[in-house]
């Protein structure tokens, strides 16, 4: 838990600190590695080079010490190894062996008379000194050389190895500037189409010359727009289609309207009057049911919020509601044999879906004839809508196309008073789709009418 | 006048057909596509009204139908389609005018008279002959500078004969322009209308070519 929280916070430290810029990142990331890599290479190099001159100077002293193994005279000699201003590396020095000196380094006093034979390394007045020690049978030879000699050395070399690396850091920056911007160009390109592209323009981006990093974010983006295409061309197609639609109804109720200022008696006026009420009256009806087929069209039930919705009840008070208006036509309406049935959906679409189908088979059906609405479970998955009527039915090359919205069947159109809006069918179809339910259409075996099946699955 | 109203809206066509004939307009009103071939096949129109989206046949396939068959009867399309290519189409189909839905009736009216004095050779809104001057548009007569009403049947009579002046109408023709389908005919109405429009506006306007049928002498 606590290593986790660490870790979440150590993230988002990390988050804040780092430029946002893919770029920047790259480069700092790039060039502190090159630095990381060149450092530890120099230090390598410096030890390695330490190493080496420790074993070239060793021999060197080492060469030199046997190189004096001949007999020196008595008495000191100082030999002038080079003066102050010009130190040089090595010292020498000689004893005899009584222990008197025989030769000296001008700064040779620096060294302890003291000799460990073989190689020693010797503090002396705050500097370091590598001694070689070597007894002949007359005397005692010292070389020494000053260890910061050593080093220097090593230091100028790994330097030499560094340095380069150093110098082309610079370069080495610009190189990986232009790549990084090279690389990312791509993406400053998709971000231009973008910023450059008017409102309501859904063309796809162009997606060749994309880097496979890139290509299935373009294709996904691409596939939205073109998912938001369709969805922006069906409500243009809507909204034209409404238009298209409401001009006959505000004809009509134009003509309407100008019929009553010209009436000349009493019955003119009250003819012309009861017309233009009948006329507003298709109007809101055809807003409504644009308004309906607006609301459902496309929402899925997540949107709409689901519950569950008991439909037995629907239809009865469905068949309630459009009791009147089938006794008014002398219709025998009858709610046949009605399961109790639970479906998972939204309560007004399904009640809306129902009163359209019957509001649709009492409008067709001629006086005198017979509606049956029922509702049964068909195993524990299915429950069955059924809507029948003694109508004249659907032709069954027709049986698609009046679920297209503003459909209105040249055959039944005729039949009917009164002209429906073209969009029940539509309507029930698009609710019966956000319900996951199947429609069929077929001629009823019993009244000879439209059998409107609709198949509600059940969510165990 | 006889006009062919095509309309498929109930409504519309409905009310359109009252407000026709309360203008004095024969009127026959079809409402799909199908059935205006028939009627325009079976019955000499002055005008068509032609609603463009129909059951069966569209409008304009009904219009390319007519003027196929070289029929020169005036077109007035009247429908919602209301595109500036749609209605060059239409245009261009052969139909004489368009007007856009919802219209507005007064205009609906004018272009009518406007296309039935047209199609007749005038350019002119008022027809004079000899003191006798009638102005379809008002319907206002005056003879001699006096103003004479006639009755809504009289004026149907006496419409198309003005409409070509010069030209014979049989008793045959001028019933037909002056009853629709639903209508009953009298056998001497025509005869009782002429009657009365000589009353009123003085014999040698409507002269009587025995045997043919009648006509209005030329301005």
């Amino acid at each position: 838990m606590s290593a986790s929280l660490e870790r979440s916070a150590l993230a988002d430290w990390w988050r804040r600190s780092m430029p946002l810029s893919l770029r920047y990142r790259l480069i700092i990331f790039l060039i502190a590695a090159v630095s990381v890599a060149a450092l530890i290479q120099g230090l390598i190099a410096y030890r390695n080079a330490l190493h080496e001159t420790d074993e070239i100077f060793d021999y060197h002293m080492r060469q030199m010490a046997f190189s004096m193994q001949g007999r020196f005279g008595s008495g000191t000699v100082s030999v002038p190894l080079g003066g102050d201003k010009q130190p040089f590396d090595f010292l020498v020095q000689a004893w005899a062996l009584d222990g008197s000196p025989l030769l000296e380094s001008p700064l040779g006093g620096l060294l302890p008379q003291r000799a460990v034979l073989g190689f020693s390394n010797v503090d002396s007045y705050g500097r370091q000194y590598r001694v070689f020690s070597l007894q002949t049978s007359y005397q005692v030879i010292q070389v020494a050389q000053d260890m910061a000699v050593r080093r220097r050395m090593a230091g100028e070399l790994a330097w030499r190895t560094v340095l380069p690396i150093a110098l082309m850091l610079p370069l080495l920056g610009v190189v990986v500037w232009w790549v990084v911007s090279h690389s990312l160009e791509p993406v400053s390109r998709v971000r231009e189409q973008i910023a450059n592209r008017a409102a309501d323009d859904l063309a796809p981006l162009v997606a060749a010359d994309m880097p496979s990093e890139l290509g299935p974010l373009v294709a996904e983006f691409n596939a939205l727009l073109h998912r938001v295409a369709g969805a922006f061309e069906a409500q243009q197609h809507f909204v034209a289609d409404a238009a298209h639609e409401l001009r006959s109804p505000l004809t009509a109720l134009k003509l309407q309207l100008q019929g009553l200022q010209r009436a000349t008696d009493a019955q003119e006026q009250a003819q012309a009057a009861a017309r233009l009420a009948k006329g507003i009256d298709r109007a809101s009806h055809l807003v409504d049911q644009l308004l309906a087929l607006a609301r459902q069209e496309g929402r899925s039930l997540a949107v709409l919020g689901a519950h569950d919705v008991a439909l037995d009840a629907l239809c009865r008070d469905a068949v309630v509601a459009v009791a009147d208006a089938a006794g008014a036509k002398g219709i025998d309406l009858g709610l046949g044999r009605c399961d109790a049935a639970q479906v998972r959906g939204q309560s007004e679409s399904l009640a809306m879906l129902i009163r359209n189908l019957l509001d649709n088979a009492i409008k067709y059906t001629p006086a005198g004839g017979h509606v049956d609405l029922s509702l049964r479970s068909e195993g524990s998955r299915t429950v069955v809508l059924c809507v029948e009527d003694s109508g004249p039915g659907i032709a069954s090359a027709e049986r698609e196309r009046v679920f297209d919205r503003f459909y209105r069947s040249p055959e039944t159109t005729a039949l009917a008073g009164a002209q429906g809006s073209g969009l029940g069918l539509a309507i029930v179809r698009a609710i019966a789709d956000s319900h996951g339910a199947t429609i069929t259409l077929d001629r009823s075996p019993t009244l000879g009418g439209l059998w409107v099946r609709i198949v509600f699955p059940v969510q165990a | 006048m006889r006009l062919l109203l095509v309309e498929d809206d109930l409504m519309i066509g409905e009310q359109l057909l009252d407000l026709l004939r309360a203008e004095h307009y024969a009127v026959d009103w079809v409402r799909d596509g199908e059935q205006a071939d028939g009627a325009l096949a079976a019955q000499q129109y002055d005008l068509v009204i032609l609603d463009l989206g129909l059951p069966k046949r569209d409008g304009m396939s009904v219009l390319r139908g007519l003027r196929a068959q070289k029929k020169t009867v005036p077109v007035l399309i009247s429908t919602a389609r209301d595109a500036v290519e749609q209605r060059i189409a239409g245009l261009d189909a052969g139909a004489d005018d368009y007007v856009l839905k919802p219209f507005d009736l007064d205009e609906l009216l004018a272009r009518i008279r406007a296309l039935l004095r047209r199609a007749s050779g005038r350019a002119e809104p008022v027809y004079e002959h000899k003191g006798v001057s009638v102005n379809p548009a008002t319907r206002e007569v005056s003879v001699q500078g006096q103003s004479v009403s006639l009755s809504a049947r009289e004026w149907a009579v006496l419409e198309p004969l003005l409409a070509r002046p010069g030209l014979v109408l049989s008793r045959q023709q001028l019933e037909e322009k002056l009853y629709s389908w639903k209508d009953e005919i009298s056998s001497n109405a025509v005869e009782v209308y002429i009657h009365g429009l000589r009353k009123k506006l003085g014999p040698e306007l409507i002269q009587n070519v025995r045997g043919v049928g009648y006509r209005v002498p030329k301005e």
